[in-house]
């Protein structure tokens, strides 16, 4: 029989002391899992978390407290762990997992990564950085009761990106814009309304009537009728909102009867009335009317929250009012070409999205919400519980443990479900998928690594001279000039040869003298000869048809291509081309950030894709 | 007991609300109120014991009283995070407290140094739900016997090694709601014709189902007869945790103590023992509880307090705030497959 230390068996517990883990995230399950790891034996420990402790975070997230709000959260973590524990070693960083000074290198320091993340972009990075350093990554998530847990070991297992995650809801702009029929699209749209007239003003972001809907349509024609209509009127479609709202000083009931709000633009879509054979018609709202109603149902508050009170139309009414108002005045104090960034814990910017929304629900007969309700669905809230962060993350220690020892064979993806299964599972374990072999990320294709100076090489460098097209004009650009810096990944194709190659780029400024780049380790079979990678079109081309480089399969291109794959770059005007989609991604996901304003954040990295958990209750 | 949220002063203040936000998110603010004038006792301070008093605490109760009459030695500071590193000779409750109430200074958490044999009857009377950890099957089931018939909910739970189980005994009739979505059949104005696409009420409505559920004695629940012919039956079916626990739970009373890694050739002798002294008795086969387990139920795993913990302190807070069906009545968590059952023994 084996030999004990506490529970464990002993060769268990040594190994545990001097193994290395890193723990990505510091809130709902960080916490539990830094207090389950110094608990089971783990002595050394990194965490790291980009985020700061808000009062919410206090119901679930036991190692912080009132006085730490504002701070740290990996700071704060690691010093609550070292009071109960002062022998554990942990190293705590205030920043995000996604910079690019946590290259491959750091990652091989460990014996096991553990998420506990609240988005997809980090988990998405997260996984090919272990990918890439083969280390095993335990992923877990929670939402409300429910959680899930699973290991992810290269060529073992199926990567985080081997199956394609549900993509986050996104609604077609004529129901935003027309034919609203749940309280969640006027939330956006009030959201999206923010934007137009306090905030960055975005294309993808109309509010108006959208005049080319095709089911406004009694045919194509009327619709392009009534499109160039409109546009003749040289009427408010011309001038942006934002510009319009300025006109008029912001003034609310201006703002409030145009429809933007809520009467003219929504007498011009009564106008539209193939929309409203089928549905009920919206009934505009009139500023004046509004308040010579008997001023009804403001009742006292009672014994519940007062932000769970649903108001009337004129609370409704007053609170955008107030709103706009305070708004301005935030506008004016920021000065000229200011923009405000909405964020669900700003009280102005929520009343307005409350009121606006409301207002909008009303005008298309929808019951209203409460600030209460409509805050949970504009700000994306998760309702998190400590229990079930606590199991989970005693559940990602299991794991761990036998991940440390190597015994793959046992390790599960693990469901924790709100009630039992049929076969009285509450906790079902689940044997692990072996990867997918088409997985973009993960399947193996032959890779090499080059260390040359981005800064220095020209694209030309890595393309043979053979190659001719009208494209020259990049060719005499740096690589850095499209974004490409240390980490960069290529993906060369040849079509030739039938033949995809991934270029891992090291940046060095110390080569030898005359030696343009230098590759590293071991190219694999069939590698090119050191001076040519392959034919190759520009990199700028190459990007542009394929947008999203992280989650679609290779673009169809024509010819060769060099695609970045995976650019740590950040976006920035410069770096438009060389990573459109992670711009896209910054617009797209108003309506579905996660639970955090991007105030807090140390550094204003991509937005968090999405607020999804990743949880599916199996029975 | 809390039968009507106005049976106390129950207003949730601001304080309150913005920091229980993300849970009156998921379980509702009548929910909270009840948790809010609910008082619990908790004996029983190691792993798991630590476990369930943080997630009551976090979750917002009236008052939390731990309960244990032991020292702090270096083994039980371990294994639990809320006592500090100098407290050894301290009792386990008292050196427990300080850092249990930083956890939430809204809720009142006291410390009680006495033994659990030793309280009178009326003393469990104080409170809305009681959870027994490290207590011996007598104690249990006397302490299950006195709270039942009060409407004072009781649970009971224990970790071994990489084993752990809760149980919970929530009396012969508990009431409770649960959130059901709502069904609305289209009734829409005279503008619209009978083929109106989408119904009036937001989809996202919800109606609150009122149950009841009743539950056996902890001594019931113990007792199985096995040897009537349905009882074998359902024996495939049956998790092998059962009889496990009932192994441990004599252990625990013919030595006053659980397996401990210091004796553990002797314990582990003794433990097939009584394994096969108890399948016996029940007229069962050894073959239920293979030898192997002796190697995995000694001391208290650290991850499977958490699992444990995590789950009996949800159904405490469940029990209190009177909604979502309660599991019934066992928990069993098995940390070496990662697999947790709710199953039901006793009275039917």
């Amino acid at each position: 029989m084996a030999k004990l230390v506490g529970p464990l068996r002993k060769e268990l517990a040594d190994s545990l002391s001097s193994c290395r883990v890193l723990v990505v995230g510091a809130g709902g399950i960080g916490c539990e899992l830094l207090k389950n790891l110094v608990l089971t034996g783990f002595k050394n420990i990194e965490v790291i978390d980009l985020d700061t402790i808000d009062v919410s975070n206090l119901n679930r997230q036991f190692l912080f407290q009132k006085k730490h709000v504002g701070k740290s959260k990996a700071q704060v973590a690691k010093e609550s762990v070292l009071r109960f524990c002062p022998s554990a070693n942990i190293t705590a960083y205030h920043d995000s997992i996604m910079n690019p000074d946590y290259n491959v290198e750091f990652f091989r320091n460990f014996q096991l990564v553990m998420n506990a993340l609240d988005n997809r972009a980090a988990r998405n990075h997260v996984n090919r950085m272990c990918l890439a350093a083969d280390i095993p990554l335990i992923e877990s998530g929670t939402a409300g009761y429910l959680g899930q847990v699973t290991v992810i070991k290269k060529g073992q297992t199926e990567c985080y990106e081997c199956q394609p995650k549900p993509t986050q809801k996104t609604f077609p702009g004529c129901t935003i814009r027309n034919t609203p029929s749940e309280p969640i699209h006027c939330i956006v749209w009030a959201k999206y309304l923010f934007n137009q007239l306090f905030g960055e003003e975005d294309a993808d972001q109309e509010v108006s009537p959208d005049t080319a809907d095709p089911e406004a349509a009694w045919n194509p024609a009327d619709a392009a009728a009534r499109a160039t209509a409109s546009n003749k009127d040289g009427d408010i479609k011309r001038v942006s909102t934002k510009e319009w709202a300025r006109s008029t000083g912001y003034d609310p009931v201006k703002l409030f009867n145009k429809v933007q709000l809520f009467k003219d633009d929504i007498m011009y879509l009564l106008t539209m009335d193939k929309l409203w054979k089928k549905r009920k018609a919206p009934l505009p709202l009139d500023w004046t009317e509004i308040h010579h109603l008997e001023s009804s149902q403001e009742e006292a508050c009672g014994t519940g929250l007062k932000d769970q009170q649903v108001l009337g139309v004129q609370g409704y009414a007053q609170l955008f009012h107030h709103s706009v108002e305070t708004l301005r005045s935030q506008l004016i104090e920021k000065g000229e070409g200011a923009e405000l960034v909405w964020d669900k814990d700003d009280p102005p910017a929520m009343d307005f999205v409350t009121a606006a929304a409301n207002l909008r629900m009303n005008v298309f007969s929808m019951n209203m919400k409460s600030r209460f309700d409509v805050k949970s669905m504009a700000g994306n809230i998760i309702p998190a519980i400590a229990t079930t962060n606590a199991v989970i993350a005693g559940l990602i220690v299991l794991e761990a443990l036998k991940t440390l020892n190597s015994e793959f064979d046992q390790c599960r993806t693990i469901f924790l479900n709100k009630q039992p299964n049929p076969r009285k599972k509450l906790l079902v374990p689940c044997a692990l998928d072996p990867p997918n072999p088409s997985c973009y990320v993960c399947a193996s294709k032959p890779e090499v690594t080059v260390k040359l100076n981005v800064h220095k090489t020209i694209v030309q460098a890595l393309q043979d001279k053979r190659f001719k097209s009208g494209l020259e004009t990049n060719n005499n650009k740096f690589l850095s000039d499209f974004g490409i810096r240390n980490g960069s990944r290529l993906q060369v194709d040849d079509f030739l040869q039938d033949y995809t190659l991934l270029v891992n780029l090291i940046h060095s400024e110390e080569l030898e003298k005359d030696v343009e780049f230098e590759v590293v380790g071991d190219a694999p079979d069939k590698a090119p000869t050191p001076s040519v990678p392959e034919e190759g079109k520009n990199i700028a081309n190459g990007n542009k048809d394929s947008a999203q480089p992280s989650t679609s399969s290779k673009a169809a291109a024509e010819d060769d291509d060099v695609l970045i794959v995976d650019s740590d770059e950040e976006p920035s005007s410069s770096t438009m081309e060389a990573s459109p989609e992670s711009s896209n991604r910054k617009r797209k996901h108003h309506g579905t950030d996660t639970d955090d304003a991007a105030s807090k954040r140390k550094r204003l990295d991509q937005q968090p894709a999405d607020d999804d958990e990743d949880i599916i209750a199996l029975d | 007991m809390i039968d009507t949220i106005e049976k106390e002063d129950n207003i949730i203040s601001e304080e309150e609300a913005a920091q229980y936000d993300r849970q009156i998110r998921l379980w509702g603010l009548d929910a909270q109120k009840r948790l809010r004038g609910s008082r619990v006792l908790l004996v029983g301070l190691r792993g798991l014991g630590a476990e369930v008093a943080k997630n009551l605490i976090l979750a917002g109760v009236k008052g939390l009283t731990l309960l244990d009459h032991e020292q702090v030695t270096e083994e039980s500071r371990r294994a639990q995070f809320l006592i500090p590193v100098d407290a050894d000779g301290q009792n386990q409750a008292q050196a427990s407290l300080e850092r249990a109430q930083l956890l939430n200074p809204m809720v009142e958490v006291k410390a009680d140094t006495d033994a659990v044999e030793s309280k009178p009857d009326y003393f469990f009377f104080q409170f809305d739900a009681v959870c027994l950890t490290r207590c011996s099957k007598d104690l249990m089931v006397r302490v299950d016997q006195l709270c039942a018939s009060r409407n004072i909910k009781v649970f009971c739970g224990d970790v071994y090694g990489y084993h752990g189980y809760m149980f919970s005994d929530l009396g012969q009739e508990h009431h409770y709601v649960e959130e059901k979505p709502k069904v609305v059949k289209g009734s829409n104005e005279a503008n619209d014709g009978p083929e109106a696409k989408k119904p009036k009420v937001d989809p996202n409505e919800t109606t609150m189902v009122k149950k009841t559920i009743s539950f056996s004695s902890l001594k019931e629940a113990l007792e199985v007869d096995w040897t009537n012919e349905k009882a074998k039956s359902s024996l495939k079916r049956t998790p092998a945790d059962y009889f496990l626990l009932q192994v441990l739970l004599k252990f625990r009373t013919d030595k006053g103590r659980d397996p401990q890694p210091d004796s553990f050739a002797e314990d582990s002798q003794l433990l097939l023992q009584i394994r096969d002294d108890v399948l016996e008795t029940m007229g069962l086969s050894s073959e239920l509880l293979p030898n192997t387990f002796v190697s995995y139920c000694f001391s208290e795993m650290a991850p499977v307090c958490a699992v444990v913990g995590g789950v009996l302190g949800q159904e405490i807070v469940k029990a209190l705030s009177q909604r979502d069906a309660p599991h019934r009545n066992f928990f069993f968590f098995d940390g070496l497959k990662g697999s947790g059952v709710v199953d039901y023994f006793g009275s039917k």
